[in-house]
């Protein structure tokens, strides 16, 4: 091969992050901490960032939840949303979640949700998201997940993993029903790219091709400067 | 931009008056989801409409320069009169027509189509030399082939998702008329979001518009609408 | 000082220049046929031609534009003729080069080159680096050429008068002629447009080079290409209205155009507009940021605004109740502004972005950029040379004998790129070697566009019969400028 033309997925790419978009959310019961709710009474108030973890979770929730929370403060967005946390696990109950609001100083902010729901299977369905109960390890082997929530209840963006403020702010434009008209792929060896998106000011940042693209009329401009320049102290010379 | 308002749709989405046409997207706001309304037939018109501007302009262009032409050939070689005031005049007019050309075209770009719909469905588009994959699902390049045979419902916003996995590629979307309904490139690297709503049931036939090889010509798909 | 060599460089240049004129011509006529299934070619071959016509075309009227402005310019500044016998010959060596690589090779990549198209070979293996290394070795002599030139404007004018700003208030003590500031302008657009096809060249290498260690943005080679791509199109417009500008008033006997305020505002306002106009290449690409978009329309609106309010009126103005003495270089000046006009309502209406979604990649877009070419100018750059090769002849440009090639132009020409933009309205894809069924009248049309070509074709050939015998009258011993 010629060259590196061929895009190429890299390994850690996950396609699960596109299963389900623009689908319902399973509209269930949760027994959040403050109380009874439909999961519709939540989101038609305003667009929800759905997470789903376990309270006795001793691999990726607690530095998940961590992420998300000073994220979030950082981030400081003005848009509209709410952030529910619940958990799948049955065994987990309204005062397990207590317990973790405490412990991520959310107890008393109105923007953040803890709940339980009888209906986990039915939500996870809905969502795409299958943990896996592993016997030996006494835990659930799941991914970290992020689902945005429209104020019409439909999933309009997935994030899997940690993924930092901006990828974030993302979803939080997305369920707000902010029109990003394209997004990059991941590529290799790629270096001289235009632009990035950033989804913190929802713009897109210039990067090192933008300055390729400005550079021939930089150079042009620099030559005429240079040569009049010369031009003048020529004449300076000769008169 | 709508700002995070629930259930509130961008007034400018109301009543969406796109191209030259009159065609006219009513977004009507119906228990939490939106339906669609478009006056029959705005393709065709939209096609005819901008060529008739065209040639009506290039017409009154030939004859007012035929009309320039006579007037040059006899007699009083007056040339003519108070030019800086007719040229002031018609670069004003000129600017004006511009300026509101713009105001009224802008708004209606593509990008902004639709922007604050949740669609109906999604479809993934892997274009390459010389084939589309069309899917529900997202398109693992090394596993790609395989596609789906695509049904998207009628008066209701889809989106495609589309990219290349070799050259820019275009995705054209014509329909039973063979007439260009919407478009967007297939570019490598990235994926580029196309939504729009299908106002006619029948078949759609994707073509490529940009030029991609020898099989350029004959590289296509299609899908339907019911 | 227009000396004996400068004409007699500007001679072979002419000769070239229609030689390949008419060439492509037929290669263009070639193509069209095909479309129409008059004549069979295998796909291979169709794009192999599509490439040298559309790489011969843009390179043959932007190195005639390029051939005026250096002769003209000799009137007011001393101008080198060894940088433009160097031009000449990296322009050879590099047509050479890119004829080899599409005949032979089978190169087919476009004329566009677009990324990664080149490097996804499909034709001989040698073929794309000889394509861009020919058509590196092009644009360096042009580069050098140009540079060249605007340095010879510069030492006599000062970077303001070359731009005229001094013309922005009251009397004026120096007065730059129109020419002068059209040249600098034009030439500026043409340096940027070169330098950034050397950037996209290198990218290109690097990438060739690399063994897959380095990987382009498709979006910024796309950018790029057509950054340099449409400049130099549209710049070589404006070289050709620079001679418009020059000799329109002289050769019908008219009193010169002066540069006034307006004149000098438009052309710096020209020179920013058509530098990012060309971001209307991309309206279909929605990775492109919306604001770039909106500057693209921007501009293509607003560059039309000095073209038609200063240099058509003026034209206009200058012939109405004129008592014009027609020949046949104001005659194809005055077609090529109104054919330049007419190619620019087509523009204006491709480069609304919302028309742009039906129109984009048609054939509505050959259908307009042959109009400002074919019909535009070409007939600048044709006037200039019919008005030069009476001046080498010491002729006098004869009233009679052009009627019937201007029927056969307007004719040929016009019908040729109705069936373009018949097809454009239509939804006929460009760039396709055959068309697919659904298309019912589209072979119809191409077989007419043909036709129409054919007739255009005879006119070029009449003025070019017409005016070689006088070009040849430079290299006769007894010739003395
Ligand atoms: C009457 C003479 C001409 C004929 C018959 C002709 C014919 C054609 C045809 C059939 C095509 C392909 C159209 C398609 O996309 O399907 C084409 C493309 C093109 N022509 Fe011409 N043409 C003529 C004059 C010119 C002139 C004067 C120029 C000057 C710049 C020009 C520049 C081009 C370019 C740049 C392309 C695009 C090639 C590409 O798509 O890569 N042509 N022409
Ligand atoms: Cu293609």
């Amino acid at each position: 091969m010629l060259s590196g033309i061929a895009w190429s997925a890299p390994e850690d790419y996950n396609f699960s992050e596109e299963s389900k978009l623009y689908t319902k959310i399973a509209d269930i019961k949760l027994n959040t901490t403050r109380g009874e709710v439909m999961l519709s009474d939540l989101y038609v108030k305003s667009p929800v960032i759905l997470t789903l973890i376990f309270t006795r979770c001793v691999g990726i929730c607690s530095p998940f939840l961590n992420s998300l929370s000073e994220d979030m403060d950082n981030l400081n967005a003005k848009e509209n949303y709410k952030v529910l946390v619940i958990s799948f696990d049955p065994l987990d109950e309204v005062s397990d979640m207590e317990r973790m609001a405490k412990r991520y100083e959310r107890e008393d902010d109105p923007q953040w949700v803890f709940a339980v729901t009888d209906n986990i299977a039915e939500l996870n369905e809905s969502i795409g998201f299958y943990p896996v109960w592993d016997s030996t390890r006494q835990q659930y082997d799941h991914d970290a997940l992020l689902v945005g929530i429209n104020e019409n209840g439909y999933i309009v963006r997935k994030l899997t993993g940690i993924r930092g403020p901006d990828a974030l702010m993302g979803v939080i434009r997305e369920i707000n029903n902010e029109f990003v008209l394209s997004y990059p792929l991941p590529r290799e060896n790629m270096i001289f790219s235009c632009f990035t998106y950033d989804p913190a000011t929802g713009k897109k940042k210039p990067s090192l091709g933008l300055l390729i693209l400005v550079l021939p009329g930089i150079l042009t401009l620099l030559m005429i400067a240079l040569l009049s320049l010369k031009k003048q102290q020529q004449s300076v010379g000769n008169g | 931009m709508v700002n995070g308002q629930a259930g509130k749709i961008n007034p400018k989405f109301r009543e969406f008056n796109y191209g030259l046409s009159s065609g006219k997207v009513c977004l009507i706001t119906d228990a939490g989801r939106r339906q669609f309304h478009y006056n029959k037939s705005n393709e065709m018109r939209e096609h005819a409409i901008l060529l008739t501007i065209f040639l009506v302009a290039a017409t009154a262009i030939s004859l007012f320069f035929f009309f320039i032409y006579r007037s040059s050939l006899p007699e009083d070689g007056k040339g003519m009169v108070n030019a800086g005031k007719k040229r002031l005049f018609f670069a004003l007019i000129l600017a004006s027509v511009l300026i509101i050309l713009l105001t009224v075209t802008l708004p209606k770009s593509p990008y902004f189509l639709f922007a604050d719909e949740t669609p109906a469905k999604v479809v993934y588009v892997a274009a390459r030399q010389y084939s589309y994959t069309m899917s529900y699902q997202a398109i693992d390049p090394k596993s790609a082939g395989r596609s789906d045979t695509i049904e998207l419902p009628v008066n209701q916003p889809v989106e495609f998702r589309v990219t290349s996995f070799d050259v820019n590629h275009g995705f054209s979307i014509y329909n039973d008329r063979a007439e260009l309904v919407t478009q967007t490139q297939a570019m490598p690297g990235y994926v580029n979001r196309l939504r729009w709503v299908f106002t006619e049931p029948g078949t759609y036939n994707v073509l490529c518009l940009e030029y991609c090889g020898v099989g350029h010509p004959i590289m296509r798909t299609s899908f339907t609408v019911k | 000082m227009i000396t004996r060599s400068l004409k007699r460089i500007t001679s072979v240049w002419i000769i070239t220049v229609l030689v390949l004129f008419v060439t492509a011509i037929i290669f263009g006529i070639t193509m069209r046929f095909n479309q129409g299934k008059d004549l069979t070619m295998s796909p291979v071959g169709f794009y192999s031609l599509m490439t040298t016509h559309g790489i011969t075309m843009i390179g043959i009227w932007a190195a005639a534009g390029l051939v005026a402005v250096n002769y003209l310019l000799g009137r007011y500044v001393k101008v080198s003729v060894s940088l433009n016998v160097f031009a000449f010959v990296t322009t050879v060596i590099g047509v050479l080069m890119i004829w080899a690589t599409t005949f032979i090779g089978k190169y087919h990549a476009g004329w566009t080159f677009l990324y990664p198209l080149p490097l996804q070979v499909a034709w001989a293996k040698w073929a794309t680096p000889v394509f861009l290394f020919g058509l590196g070795i092009l644009g360096a002599g042009w580069l050098i050429w140009s540079v060249g030139m605007l340095l010879q404007i510069l030492s006599k004018y000062s970077l303001k008068q070359a731009f005229a700003w001094q013309h922005f208030s009251k009397n004026p003590a120096v007065e730059t002629p129109p020419l002068v500031l059209i040249s600098t302008v034009s030439l500026i657009g043409i340096i940027v447009s070169l330098l950034t096809a050397v950037i996209l060249l290198v990218l290109y290498f690097l990438e060739y080079f690399s063994g897959g260690n380095f990987t382009n943005d498709p979006l910024l080679m796309k950018n790029l290409t057509y950054f340099f791509g449409h400049t130099i199109a549209n710049e070589s417009l404006y070289l050709g209205l620079a001679a418009v500008y020059e000799l329109m008033p002289e050769s019908s006997g008219r009193p010169r155009f002066k540069t006034t305020w307006y004149v000098a505002l438009a052309w710096n306002c020209t020179l920013v507009f058509i530098l990012t106009a060309f971001f209307h290449h991309l309206y279909m690409d929605f990775v492109q940021p919306v604001g770039f978009q909106m500057i693209g329309q921007l501009a293509s609106y607003f560059a039309s605004l000095p073209a038609a309010a200063v240099t058509a009126f003026s034209v206009i103005a200058l012939v109405y109740r004129g008592r014009i003495r027609w020949s046949l270089t104001n005659t194809l000046f005055f077609i090529g502004i109104m054919g330049w006009l007419i190619g620019g309502i087509g523009a204006v209406i491709d480069a609304t972005v919302s028309n742009n979604m039906i129109l984009h990649n048609t054939l509505w877009v050959p259908a307009h950029f042959h109009t400002y070419n074919a019909m535009g100018n070409v007939l600048f750059c044709l006037a200039f040379f019919n008005w030069v090769a009476h001046e080498f002849a010491g002729t006098q440009a004869s009233v009679k004998s052009f009627r019937l090639t201007t029927v056969l132009l307007l004719i040929g020409g016009f019908g040729f790129v109705l069936m373009f933009y018949l097809g454009g309205a239509y939804s006929m894809p460009r760039r396709f070697s055959v068309y697919p069924q659904e298309f019912t009248h589209a072979a119809i049309l191409a077989s007419l566009g043909a036709w129409f070509a054919t007739v255009y074709l005879v006119a070029i050939v009449l003025i070019f019969a017409n005016i070689i015998k006088k070009c040849l009258k430079v290299f006769s011993p007894s010739f003395s400028s």
